[in-house]
Order: C-alpha cells, then sequence, then structure tokens
C-alpha cells in the first residue's frame, strides 16, 4: 500500500531582492481554476440578450441564485456584498472540485481557506468601523462588562481559525480518504487475483471500479459544494451583523 | 510501505502549514477575479435582468392603463350612444307632430277651397241660371210677338208692348 500525504509542491523557487517566493502546486493550480472560471463567466456573460435563451438562462438563475442567497441571509440593503459572495464560492467550489479532474484543490491548502476567512475578518472589522466608529468597535470588545474582553479577543480569533480550518480540514480529509480507499481497493484487488500467475491480470484493480465514485460523489460533490456554502454563509452572517440593520 | 509526508521537504510545502507567499496569492487572485467578475458577470448580468423587471413592469402598468383608458372611453360612448338616441327619437317625435300638424293644415285650408268652390259654382249656376231664365222669357217673349204677329198679321212694335209680353210671362212664370 503506498499512499502519499504531502503538501503542495514547490515547483521552482523566485529569487527576488533576496526573499525566496516559491511557485507551488496550490498556485498553478488556482491559476487554472481561475482562468477556467473566468472564461466560463464571461463567456456566459457574452452576448446577452432581453430575452434570455440558452446559456443567459443558466447565467441568469446563477446570479440570480447568490443574490437571492445574500438577500435571505443579509438582507436587501446588503445586496451589493453578492458579487464577493458570488466569487467566493466559485472560487471555492471549482477549487474543490477540481479534485475531479486530478489537480490538487487548492482549497485543502491552509494558506488558501485561511486567506478567505481573514478576508471575511477584515471585511467585518471594516464593516464594523464603518457602521459604529473606531471607539463603537473598540468598545464592543468590552460590551457589556470589561471582564469579557478576553472571551471576545479570543471568539474574534476563533471565527476565522474555525472558518480555515473547517473548510480545509473537509476538503483535505476528503483527499486523503479517497485515496486511502483507493490504496485499500488495491491492496483488496490485488489479494484477491494475486494468485493469478499472469502479472497483467492480477494487477487489475477491480475494486477501484464502482465504488470510489459512490464516494466521491459524498466527498467531492456534496462536500465541496457543503464548504463553498458554509464559508459563505458565515461570510454573510459575520459581515451582515457587523453592518447597520436593514429596514 | 506507508509515506505520510506532513511535514515540509526541499520539494514539498508541509500538508499543513501556513505558507505568507501562497496566502498572498490567494488573496490577489482572489481580488483580481472578484473585480472581473463583479463588472463583467454579476452587475452585467443583474442589469439586464433588472431591465428587463422594469420593462415588463412598465409594459404591465401601460397595458392596465389602457385598459382603464378603453373602459371610461367605452363608457363615455356609451352615454353618447345613448344621448344620440334620445335626441334622435325626439327629432323623429318633432317631424311627426310638425307634419301632422301641417296635414290638418292643408285638410282645413282644402277643406276650405273647396267649400269656397262650391259657394262660386253655386252663385255662378244661380246666375246662369236666371241668365238662361231671362233668355227664355225673352226667347218666349219673341216667340210670343212672333205668334201673335202672325196670328194678327201684323207686326207689333215689340217696344210697345213688351210690358204688355212681361207682364204676360211673370203671370206664366208664377204659374209654373
Amino acid at each position: 500500500m503506498n499512499v502519499q500525504v504531502t503538501g503542495p509542491k514547490i515547483y521552482f523557487t523566485f529569487d527576488i531582492f533576496g526573499l525566496e517566493i516559491p511557485f507551488t502546486e496550490t498556485m498553478r493550480n488556482m491559476l487554472i481554476v481561475s482562468a477556467f472560471i473566468l472564461i466560463v463567466c464571461l463567456w456566459l456573460a457574452s452576448g446577452l440578450k432581453k430575452v434570455p435563451k440558452g446559456k443567459q438562462v443558466f447565467a441568469e438563475w446563477l446570479v440570480k441564485y447568490f443574490y437571492n442567497m445574500v438577500e435571505d441571509t443579509m438582507g436587501r440593503h446588503n445586496l451589493h456584498f453578492t458579487p464577493y459572495i458570488g466569487t467566493l464560492f466559485m472560487f471555492s467550489i471549482v477549487g474543490s472540485l477540481s479534485s475531479m479532474v486530478t489537480l490538487k484543490p487548492y482549497t485543502s491548502n491552509l494558506s488558501v481557506t485561511l486567506t478567505f476567512a481573514l478576508m471575511t475578518t477584515v471585511m467585518v472589522w471594516f464593516r464594523s468601523i464603518k457602521t459604529n466608529g473606531v471607539g463603537g468597535w473598540l468598545k464592543s470588545f468590552v460590551d457589556p462588562v470589561p471582564v469579557i474582553l478576553p472571551l471576545n479577543i479570543i471568539s474574534e480569533v476563533a471565527n476565522p481559525v474555525s472558518m480555515a480550518f473547517r473548510h480545509f480540514g473537509n476538503i483535505a480529509a476528503g483527499t486523503i480518504i479517497t485515496s486511502l480507499i483507493y490504496g485499500a481497493l488495491a491492496s483488496l484487488s490485488n489479494m484477491v487475483l494475486g494468485w493469478i500467475p499472469n502479472d497483467f491480470i492480477a494487477n487489475i484493480p477491480i475494486f477501484q471500479l464502482g465504488l470510489p465514485a459512490v464516494l466521491s460523489l459524498y466527498f467531492d460533490l456534496f462536500s465541496s459544494y457543503l464548504q463553498a456554502f458554509i464559508i459563505c454563509t458565515l461570510t454573510m452572517v459575520y459581515v451582515g451583523g457587523a453592518g447597520p440593520e436593514g429596514d | 510501505m506507508e509515506e505520510l509526508l506532513i511535514l515540509a521537504t526541499s520539494e514539498t510545502q508541509g500538508f499543513v502549514s501556513i505558507d505568507v507567499w501562497t496566502m498572498i496569492f490567494t488573496l490577489g487572485n482572489l481580488l483580481i477575479l472578484f473585480l472581473v467578475l463583479k463588472k463583467f458577470f454579476f452587475e452585467k448580468i443583474r442589469k439586464v435582468m433588472l431591465d428587463r423587471e422594469n420593462e415588463v413592469q412598465a409594459m404591465y402598468d401601460d397595458a392596465s392603463k389602457s385598459q382603464e383608458e378603453g373602459l371610461r372611453l367605452k363608457e363615455e360612448y356609451e352615454v353618447k350612444l345613448s344621448e344620440a338616441n334620445a335626441e334622435s327619437e325626439d327629432i323623429v317625435r318633432n317631424a311627426v307632430r310638425k307634419a301632422q300638424l301641417k296635414e290638418e293644415e292643408i285638410i282645413k285650408d282644402a277643406h276650405a277651397q273647396a267649400s269656397a268652390i262650391m259657394k262660386h259654382a253655386e252663385t255662378q249656376i244661380e246666375l246662369e241660371k236666371k241668365n238662361a231664365v231671362n233668355e227664355i222669357k225673352n226667347d218666349i217673349s219673341g216667340m210670343a210677338v212672333d205668334i201673335a204677329a202672325k196670328v194678327i198679321e201684323r207686326d207689333i212694335n215689340a217696344e210697345d208692348h213688351s210690358a204688355l209680353i212681361d207682364e204676360f210671362i211673370d203671370n206664366m212664370g208664377d204659374e209654373s
């Protein structure tokens, strides 16, 4: 059984002003996926007609889906957050699903999900300061009693950390479990067929057929959608909660 | 042979590691993607949808407005039509009444004229009758003179004896 669980490969390293900047598998996959998202979205948004037809129906459904999601969670007055939420959602789900075309999903890299989470935190802080002023924002840490200050600071840190680890953990675990299952099934196939003297037949991984597809339905499709949905929902809830109430 | 590379090596990063460069790269990637998609995907498509929504709303508003207008016009025309009906009935009634008056007048006139003509005719007849009687009287008196002349074989002077003859005829006329 040969199962490798490694971090992203480093392809090469830039050396700029003494800084060693690595170009990793994560970055490469991110570029590929971003280009894919860009091309698909720009194609979907091209040649828009007043009466939707073909791809425009799907594009409008998609855009409406995000706007409805933001309106349901954050309220009508926060609809201008939709482009960010939608981008985050697509960036997350397509990144996770890229494992299906054998790319190592960049969402299984903690640095990436932590960036998502920190973006949310920064947006929350920014919005909070914009709404209540710096004083009001700082005061919210000692609200309702100053004793609670350490707890508030912990929760402020815990939110992004839990968001980052949840997303990273689910996708990374999915890939690990999938590769473990593949390894296990290969061993099982080998045990069943190993007695056949023919090397070619003995190495046919018969059990790798079918079962991984079913599991992949959960670990790739469902989990990817769920994690993208969760990180977007949490972002919407935190950012929406930091802003003023709607009418 | 198990190989679990959790820690970083020279060729790979750690499985659970935080790499600042990756974070910066992710941030830049996400922001660029966000800005492009915001302008050329979300807001573009959203605008088309809102435009269409507004247009449909405007069309519905227009339609209901013209329907109201139509109903209003219909009512107006119905009122006008019934007014016109009443007016035409009035006109016909008036015309009939006038015609009847005229008819009566004409008949009355005709009656009057007819009776005048009758009267005239009667007087004419009376006159003619008188003339005829006078003529006959003259004829008879002539005849009488002739007869008398024949009888007495001498010509009686008509003027001398006309008084005698008139008296004779008058008596004859009274007796007849």
